[in-house]
């Protein structure tokens, strides 16, 4: 039972990385219109964008759930650089496109291969971690029900609470919110009622890469940081989208939230009896995507944009 | 390459679709351009082997590569530029012509090794068949862009299963002792020890060369193979049913073809050319590792459809040639890994922002040369 109880808990984190890409890749997919497969190496930089930060910044100073305020600077950073390059990448390549979703696609391969390319010619091919001590488990936690969970994976969890909450409040009650919503629904309805759908394109990619951006230091504080971390995780993030809904904001939560369990949840199927490897976690999610395809092409929460 | 051929494909609309060429002013410009810089890259390889810079067997092993990647985006060509199917699983289908002979024939295979490559090989298309099928039932009748990401995950899947059952495979260990094509074929078999060692003043034409040459000819025999069939089945009615389907499904469906038939024929054929390529590619290394199922090879044979004009098929090959340019150039002179995926990435959004419709466009292709030229044909 507790040992149930530690894959929830790991699940629980890991869910929280892949609910912040499935965001960002969801509002590309509901504004913009197109399956940005760059969307992990966005993760990626913003993951060695702070890598960067917290090098120059140090470790010293207070300490929030055991990591140091650098860290935090870092991740503000590490969204900070991954919204900048996505609102360049915005546009200086995928705004002057005359193509349709395909094509920006395909596009999207090419750069989510600079990503990658710049990524590996500053900081090579190894795997790196962030200067921040590893932890124990957090000693009341474990006592009272078993399950290992350190502080940094419950700060990964606070984290991306307040970040989703944020996004929430952002999306329905403020005037921005309201246009992107309309903008998701229908992009032309939106321009002719006077919504300046640029603006809100350009705040999507700040938004969506922003996300990804936490996604990818979070990834790398959860395991370690590598040009292909963001690559390596960018079917996951889609089987999530699917599974939430294309276009849905709240069913990429839903969606990330369930993948990322499943995904953690593996380990269980051979102890009820199913001999599946750990390895095969990932191909578990894919091919629940196909199944979702299959069955309700626009997703579980599919249907209506925002 | 003609300069006569008539431009049907339509222009008059916003937004240019990835595979369709608009007004065609620029494409015999671009065609000369794209022929002079192939006559340019052969002399500067002759002349590279002339002055003892370019050994004849790296050529000839140059040569075979490009003609690998020639026959996966001849493949993908079938699927992706004939009939629209955005197929990301190329790799799946590289890797399976790979391990299924190799794990047939190489003395390190766990689970049988020993029958001759030539055995492997018609096993090798059943298992493609069965794949595709397994990938194309559930998929082909998505959305275009859910085919892609699907298509994408079902890869991995095959790419997970050769990296951990390694009780059939090896895993990541991979399979050794894996021997040549010709294995079990007099003559053939020990034709490269066979022939006598040609001094040539610079080079010494020894067991290297002839095994590449003997490895080139096979490659060479594969894209021959595919590249006539295909430009056949192109021009049939079939052909003509596919690029319905490609620009008009509905059309297609009214007029009472079964599309999703017509788009799984064209996914397997598809599919075993591109098996073709893993074959080749298996037989000319000493070892196999599930490396080869990288959705890398999946995206190298899109940007060489791509770049070489969607539907076309000199232009798959084309695409090819600039790929093991770029890929083996880079290595020639002396960059590694992280410049060549730049240098992809670049291309791929050059070629995308620029033409979209690729640098040698189809334009004629699907027209009999004789209906062309205004004769009946019957």
């Amino acid at each position: 039972m507790p040992q149930l109880l530690n894959y929830l808990a790991n699940g629980l984190v890991f869910s929280s990385i892949i609910v912040l890409g499935a965001i960002g890749l969801s509002l590309v997919y509901s504004i913009a219109n197109f399956a940005n497969f760059a969307h992990g190496d966005t993760m990626s930089v913003g993951a060695y964008a702070a890598l960067v930060t917290l090098g120059a910044v140090g470790t010293a100073g207070p300490e929030i759930l055991e990591l140091p305020v650098g860290f935090y600077a870092a991740l503000v950073a590490g969204i900070a650089v991954a919204a900048v390059v996505a609102v360049l990448t915005h546009v200086v390549v995928y705004r002057p496109l005359d193509t349709d979703s395909i094509g920006m696609l395909i596009t999207s391969i090419g750069v989510a291969f600079v990503y990658r390319a710049a990524i590996q010619l500053q900081f090579g091919n190894d795997f790196r971690e962030y200067d921040v001590d590893i932890l124990r488990p957090v000693p009341w936690i474990e006592d009272a029900t078993g399950v290992t969970l350190t502080e940094h994976e419950l700060a990964i969890v606070v984290v991306t609470a307040v970040l989703v909450v944020g996004l929430h409040l952002l999306l329905q009650y403020t005037t921005l919110g309201r246009k992107m919503r309309a903008t998701a629904d229908n992009e032309d309805l939106a321009k002719i009622s006077g919504i300046r759908t640029d603006r809100v394109i350009t705040s999507m990619w700040v938004i969506g890469a922003g996300l990804a951006g936490a996604a990818g230091v979070f990834l790398g504080l959860f395991n370690q940081l590598g040009p292909r971390m963001g690559f390596d995780l960018l079917l996951v993030v889609f089987a999530a989208v699917i599974l939430g809904g294309i276009g849905s904001v709240y069913g990429a939560m839903a969606g990330g939230f369930l993948i990322g369990m499943l995904n953690r949840l593996t380990p269980v199927l051979s102890d009820v009896g199913i001999p599946i490897k750990p390895a095969y976690a990932n191909a578990i999610a894919f091919v629940i995507m196909v199944l979702v395809l299959l069955v309700r092409p626009r997703g579980i929460a599919g249907g209506d944009g925002g | 390459m003609s300069d006569t051929g008539e431009n049907s494909e339509g222009g008059g609309e916003d937004t240019k679709t990835a595979f369709e060429a608009s007004d065609d002013e620029g494409a015999p410009f671009s065609e000369r351009i794209v022929t002079y810089g192939i006559a340019a890259a052969a002399g500067l390889l002759l002349l590279g082997v002339l002055v003892g810079l370019v050994n004849p067997a790296y050529l000839l092993s140059l040569l075979s590569l490009a003609a690998m990647y020639g026959l996966l985006s001849l493949g993908l060509n079938v699927q992706w530029g004939y009939t629209g199917l955005i197929n990301f699983s190329v790799a799946a289908f590289f890797g399976i012509g790979a391990y299924v002979p190799v794990l047939l024939s190489a003395s390190g295979s766990p689970i049988s090794g020993g029958y001759p490559p030539l055995v492997g090989l018609p096993i090798a298309i059943g298992v493609v068949v069965v794949l595709a099928l397994a990938i194309g039932v559930p998929t082909l009748s998505l959305r275009e862009d859910y085919l892609a990401i699907a298509s994408l995950g079902l890869a991995e899947v095959v790419r997970l299963v050769f990296r951990n059952q390694s009780e059939w495979t090896r895993g990541t260990a991979g399979v050794g002792g894996i021997p040549s094509f010709f294995e079990g074929i007099p003559f053939l078999e020990t034709f490269p020890q066979s022939m006598p060692v040609v001094e040539l003043g610079i080079y010494r034409l020894a067991v290297p060369f002839w095994s590449n040459l003997l490895n080139f000819a096979l490659v060479a025999a594969f894209v021959l193979a595919s590249y006539v069939v295909l430009r056949r089945v192109h021009r049939s009615p079939w052909g003509r049913v596919l690029r319905t389907i490609r620009s008009d499904e509905d059309l297609a469906e009214a007029l009472g073809k079964n599309t999703f038939a017509f788009r799984m024929q064209a996914f397997v054929l598809g599919s075993v050319v591109m098996m073709f390529a893993g074959v080749f590619y298996a037989f000319s290394q000493n070892f196999l590792t599930p490396g080869i199922f990288d959705p890398i090879f999946t995206f190298y044979a899109w940007i060489a459809v791509i770049l070489g004009g969607s539907g076309s098929n000199r232009g798959a090959l084309f695409g090819g040639a600039v790929l093991v340019a770029i890929v083996e150039g880079s290595r020639f002179i002396g960059l590694g890994a992280s410049f060549r995926l730049l240098a992809v990435g670049l291309l791929i959004v050059a070629v995308m922002r620029f033409r979209p419709q690729g640098l040698l466009p189809p334009r004629d292709e699907l027209v009999w040369p004789s209906a062309k030229r205004g004769e009946s044909r019957d």
